[in-house]
Parts: structure tokens; sequence; C-alpha cells
């Protein structure tokens, strides 16, 4: 972990528009972001993808960091991301619908040979419900302690902790 | 408490839950999280890092060449609204006003020029046109021969007066 100090003069080198601290910033986050998102969707290609939407989102919204929890205003972004994503697979799903349908078959076969290729922790989280999922790999690959991811998701530390409790127990029977 | 470094995820618990309780639901939230430490997600490659650093190096150009134009129309607009600014000063509270005066008064007499009169103004020229219509008539009556043998001295004495009350009037 980066010295809150030091992390405080890059992100500031960052704020001045310079390139060498933003690669410094991609060195500290873009392996636990890419866990993140990996983690979220399953999928190493939107991975890719949303990682690089990510950071260069950073140049444009750097200036919007006020001080506080870095570590939390990043995982932020990150989170609205993986939203945006969503909302956008969401409404190509619908217009697949139809389509769907006709090939259920072929896709259902298509489907296993894809889940055979992931590993044994991502379809069992494939299984859980996107908001336990998206507390899991938060707490995970964040550093944010309780109080910090409550506040993020606008909710009270007792919810965020009976969550976290539930989803973490039922992930260990689902891998048992 | 804020970091996670200074969590008691213990006491945290015992704020909902009995002592006991708590104790079991940080372990199974130790035993969960050891899960996904023994399933490590893959790691972004070194492509796709290398290519995350350049794009962020070409938006960073991008910004600053935006930033540049940005400026650059904002001098623009300053100055062109300082150029106005003096234009429309000089026009109204200036000395530009005296220059065309001077102008037109090589062309017209300032006194009618400057003058508001117009109805004082009017009878000054019936005036001169009655004396100049007058003197008109008095050169035409002795170039027809009224005036006796010195004809040619009256004409003149009647044109250099002729001369003197237009220049006069043009003198204002």
């Amino acid at each position: 972990m980066v010295e809150s100090n030091s992390l405080a003069e890059v992100i500031s080198g960052c704020k001045g528009g310079d390139a060498e601290c933003f690669s410094q910033i991609v060195d500290i986050y873009a392996s636990r972001l890419y866990g993140y998102f990996y983690r979220l969707s399953g999928d190493s290609s939107v991975s890719d993808d949303l990682l690089s939407e990510l950071f260069v989102k950073l140049v444009e919204k750097i200036g919007s960091y006020k001080g506080g929890s870095f570590e939390s205003w990043i995982f932020r972004v990150a989170t609205n991301i993986f939203h945006d994503y969503l909302r956008g697979k969401q409404r190509r799903k619908k217009l697949l619908e139809a389509r769907k349908k006709q090939l259920k078959s072929k896709l259902t076969e298509e489907k296993r040979s894809e889940a055979e290729m992931l590993d044994r922790l991502q379809i069992q989280l494939k299984n859980m419900d996107t908001d336990t999922r998206e507390l899991i790999t938060l707490r995970f690959y964040s550093q944010l302690s309780f109080k910090e991811i409550a506040e993020m998701r606008a909710e009270p530390i007792g919810t965020t902790l009976a969550k976290m409790h539930r989803g973490l127990k039922k992930l260990r029977e689902m891998m048992e | 408490m804020n970091g996670r470094s200074e969590e008691n995820l213990k006491e945290l618990f015992e704020k909902f839950v009995a002592s006991e309780q708590a104790e079991k639901a940080v372990e199974d939230i130790r035993k969960g999280e050891q899960i996904l430490r023994d399933n490590p997600a893959p790691k972004p490659s070194d492509e796709l890092i290398a290519g995350i650093k350049s794009e962020i190096a070409i938006s960073l150009l991008h910004k600053k060449e935006n930033a540049i134009r940005y400026t650059l129309y904002k001098v623009a607009a300053v100055a062109a609204i300082v150029f106005i600014l003096t234009a429309i000063s000089i026009r109204f509270f200036g000395k530009g006003e005296e220059t065309e005066k001077i102008m037109y008064a090589s062309i017209i007499p300032t006194a009618i020029w400057e003058s508001d009169d117009i109805a004082a103004d009017d009878v000054e020229l019936a005036v001169l046109t009655a004396e100049v219509e007058q003197v008109a008539d008095e050169i035409l009556s002795l170039r027809m021969g009224g005036n006796g043998g010195n004809g040619q001295s009256a004409i003149t004495e009647l044109e250099i007066e002729l001369m003197e009350i237009e220049s006069d009037f043009w003198k204002g």
C-alpha cells in the first residue's frame, strides 16, 4: 500500500496533468481494479475495456476529486462504470431476446463450454445476486473499511455487515 | 476509525449481535475472504497496461491542446471587447467629434452649420438674396445703358460690392 503522503503528491501531479503521475496511479490500482471488474463480469475482454475506460475517465475526472479517501473515490468511479456497462448489456439483451429464443439449445451448449473455461469461484460468484457479488468483490479488491463501503453504498453499516456475512457464508457453502 | 487497517471487525459486529455471534461472523468472513485469496483473478496483461498508459498520454495531450485553445479564444474575446469599448468611448466621449466639425467647417460656414435657429437663418438668406438680386438688377440696367456715360466704373463698383456681400455671407 502506498503511503498516503506520497499518494497525495501523485494525485496532485495528476491534477497538474503529469503523465508520469497517472502512470503511477495505473501501477498502483490496475491490478486490483482489473480483479474487481473480472470478478463482477466474469469476462476478461470486458474487464480490459472497463479498465481502459476507467483510466481514461480518470484523466477527465481527476479535478472533481476533492480530497478524502482516494481509494473510495476510484472504486466508486469503477462501480459506476460497471453499472453503465450492465445497463448497456441489459439493453443489448432485450434486443437479442427474440433471437435468443430461436437459438436456445445452441446457446445452452455454448454457455456450458464457456462456464467450463471459467474458474470455480467465478462460476459460484455468477450464481449469486449482483448486489452481494458487488459487495464481496468491492471489499476484497479495495482497501476500504466496512464504514467506507457502507457510506459508498449509502446504506447503514449494519446492513453492509449482514449482507457481507450472509454472502461469504453462502459462497463458502457453494464452494465446498 | 476510517481505514481498514484501523478496523476491528469483532467490535463492529458486537454493535449489532452478541459477542459469541460476532466472533462467529468474523470467522465466517475470514474464511470467505480466504476463498477469494485462494482463487486469484487474472492480472491485466502488460500490453493492456501499456495501452492504457499511452491512451492517458494522448488524452492529456488533447486536454492541454484544448486548454491552450480555450485560453486563446478567451484572449481574443477580451481583445475584441476592449477594442469595441475603445471605439465606443472615442465615438461618444473622445475628440473625434471636433475633427469632424473642422472637416465640415471647411466646406460650410460655421455660423450656419452650428445654428439651430432655422427661421433666423432663413431671414438672413432672404435679405442676402434680395441684395444680390438688387445688385444684379442694377448691373443689368447699367449694361442696358441706364446710367449716363459713367457705366463701366459703376459696373465695376457693383461687381466689387457683390463679391463683398458673397464673401461676408460665406464667412458668417
